[in-house]
């Protein structure tokens, strides 16, 4: 797959249809990748391919890296769950359709995290997101990489972070709460939540605007909280469960939870799931006179 | 001459001893599924088999946030009551030599043209007792920014673990033979055999002089290099907040119209409202500027003020980094 790749990143420099492309390289020490702008065709050979591959490269595409759009129209190496970022970004109207290329690669699942990686990718060591996944063939790409995937996801999604939701769906209201603010004591608001994020692009963050200081920036219980549901909530029918602000959080704080709860309310209350097609407008942003609740009305 | 010994099974006594005497112990501990600093009660918490502590221990003496005042506003106009502070004794147990090292660091800089006395009565109610490595992973780089397991400067006492688990104590500062004075029933005598200390090997390709004469002369401000090798940073404080010396903090009123706490947070060159003026003009417009001031700030503005490193090579922020920049590879970049 890597020479595919790579003959494609080439071809694409070459031909000036693109004019970088975004994709996965070693480090110096070879034992982890990292990301790598690729703007001439004969460093296309820094491409890799492999199960560490977990970053998702998408936040390149946003509007936070301003560098990174002056070099020109990109091409992005992307696994499915990483293109349905890119697909809410085109919904939600930051860039369209035909501003990036992608390269979709077909995926068996990545590791959790690049620590975990020992020679071999069990699946003890990939994310709940990849025992569940339905899009490791690309499902929106300019090129595909790779074997058809045969793999079909469970019928009930199954995994760590379903388990954990159960449980805490279990407890009563205190029970939840003391474990949230347990939790959320950890944040150091260092913010690589939302960083990582590429559905975290506003240029101007809710956390910065201090006349009035609507979040206290001050890393105590209330503004922990204040913090991480108020991202949580800006989060709502956008987020796609691609894990990276837990990957990236740096005291462990189970994000994930929240996504995927997230994703399960708003696929009760509106059916709709972000990421698919990106023809259609996320639940949050449309009106429709037909909606089932009338409360709006 | 014999050694002096603190027994594992002594480890409970002095940790007791600490807190019975008003003390906190602070030591590598899990929580949430990694190696940090925390305060422990009981020697059973304490890890021992651990690299370095996910965090630096940076936050005993430099809170992430912490009041310094209290503010009223009233119809004569604000009253600001400043706080004092009074630190409780701190012992941080199995720091490691290389962030023992970057206590220097800070306390130059808290006490550069102003005394933080937030700070410097903190760092002088704090004990350090570093425990010598014995591995290391493939992002230790202490050797290359010339300390190394055997650095003791910064450590009040210096620890060697033996291969039965004891440690063999050695008292570096009057600090630290007062506190093993103080709790001298915890310490033994006898003689033991200490592990051999594992020394990373240093990376060839780096020479701190080449980099600091490199980053003197300021027309690489504008070399691609910095786009190409930090492009991919996302700007998170992650590398910053984890990093034993990085110190830079930020002014915030909390409350209400009339009344509040003035708080001091810790804040990140890499965020990009650092240095974002009142006026909209950002000096560092680009992510990449801001990873080359932590980059400056290291390696050429801390040699240049201070006697003190501005790194210390605990390979921290490489691996908390969601991206995985590696400054050792800016560092062989600059050393070309
Ligand atoms: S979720 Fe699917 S596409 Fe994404 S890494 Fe896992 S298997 Fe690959
Ligand atoms: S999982 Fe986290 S990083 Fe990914 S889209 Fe959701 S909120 Fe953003
Ligand atoms: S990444 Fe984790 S610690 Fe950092 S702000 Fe987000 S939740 Fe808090
Ligand atoms: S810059 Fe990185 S390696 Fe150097 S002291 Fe800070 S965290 Fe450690
Ligand atoms: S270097 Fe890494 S950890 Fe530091 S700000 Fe950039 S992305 Fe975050």
């Amino acid at each position: 797959m890597e020479e595919i790749l790579r003959k494609k990143a080439k071809e694409l420099l070459e031909s000036g249809e693109v004019k970088v492309v975004i994709g996965y390289g070693w480090n110096r020490q070879r034992t982890k990748t990292t990301p790598v702008f690729i703007t001439d065709a004969a460093e296309a050979d820094r491409l890799v391919w492999n199960p560490l591959c977990v970053n998702n490269l998408s936040v390149y595409l946003t509007r936070k890296f301003k560098d990174i759009q002056a070099l020109g129209k990109p091409a992005i190496v992307a696994k499915g769950c990483d293109i349905k970022n890119i697909v809410v970004l085109i919904t939600e109207a930051q860039f369209k359709r035909d501003d990036v290329y992608i390269i979709g690669m077909t995926c068996e699942g990545t590791v959790y995290r690049q620590e975990l990686w020992k020679g071999e990718l069990k699946p003890e060591i990939m994310p709940t997101k990849c025992h569940n996944c339905d899009v490791r063939n690309p499902h929106l790409a300019d090129f595909v990489v790779g074997e058809k995937s045969s793999f079909t996801p469970p019928e009930t999604p199954t995994g760590m972070v379903f388990d954990k939701i159960k449980a805490i769906d279990a407890k009563d209201q205190a029970g939840k709460w003391a474990f949230w603010i347990n939790e959320f004591s950890r944040c150091i608001k260092c913010y690589a939540c939302r960083q990582v994020c590429s559905l975290c692009y506003c240029e101007r963050c809710i956390t910065e605007k201090n006349m009035p200081q609507w979040i206290e920036t001050s890393a105590h219980p209330r503004g922990n909280l204040s913090w991480n549901l108020t991202r949580a909530m800006h989060l709502v029918g956008r987020c796609t469960f691609c894990g990276e602000c837990e990957r990236a959080c740096p005291v462990n704080i189970p994000l994930n939870l929240v996504n995927q709860k997230m994703i399960q309310v708003v696929k009760d209350a509106f059916d709709f799931r972000s990421g698919y097609d990106e023809k259609t407008h996320p639940p949050m942003i449309v009106f429709s006179p037909d909606d089932k609740d009338n409360f709006i009305k | 001459m014999a050694d002096r010994i603190l027994k594992k099974e002594d480890l409970g006594r002095l940790i007791a001893s600490v807190n019975a005497k008003g003390g906190q112990f602070i030591a590598p501990a899990l929580d949430a599924r990694q190696v940090v600093f925390k305060p422990v009660t009981k020697a059973e918490e304490v890890v021992t088999d651990y690299i370095v502590a996910r965090n630096s221990y940076k936050e005993l003496v430099f809170p992430q946030t912490e009041v310094v005042a209290d503010f009223t506003i009233g119809k004569h106009g604000v009253d600001l009551k400043g706080r004092d502070v009074a630190p409780q004794e701190t012992i941080v147990f199995g720091a490691r030599p290389c962030e023992a090292v970057s206590l220097s660091s800070l306390r130059a800089i808290f006490t550069w043209d102003y005394i933080d006395e937030f700070y410097t009565k903190r760092e002088d109610a704090l004990v350090v007792i570093t425990v010598a490595c014995t591995k290391a992973d493939d992002v230790c780089f202490c050797t290359t920014v010339e300390l190394s397991p055997e650095t003791k400067t910064g450590s009040d006492i210096y620890l060697k673990e033996t291969e039965s688990g004891d440690y063999i104590v050695e008292a570096v500062t009057d600090k630290g033979r007062a506190f093993i004075e103080k709790h001298a029933s915890a310490f033994s005598e006898g003689s033991a055999k200490a592990k051999a200390l594992f020394i990373p090997e240093k990376i060839g390709t780096i020479d701190l002089k080449k980099i600091s004469a490199r980053l003197k002369d300021k027309s690489h401000y504008d070399d691609q290099v910095w786009g190409r090798l930090t492009r991919k940073c996302i700007g998170c404080g992650a590398c910053t907040f984890v990093c034993p010396t990085c110190h830079c903090f930020d002014i915030t009123d909390e409350g209400t119209a009339f009344a509040g706490e003035r708080r001091k947070n810790w804040d990140a060159c890499q965020f990009d409202t650092f240095t974002l003026h009142a006026s909209g003009h950002n000096p560092r417009h680009y992510q990449y500027q801001r990873w080359r001031n932590r980059f400056m700030c290291k390696f050429n503005y801390y040699p240049e003020k201070f006697a003190s490193k501005g790194c210390v090579g605990c390979g921290r922020c490489i691996r908390v980094c969601p991206v995985r920049l590696d400054i050792t590879e800016v560092m062989e970049e600059f050393s070309k």
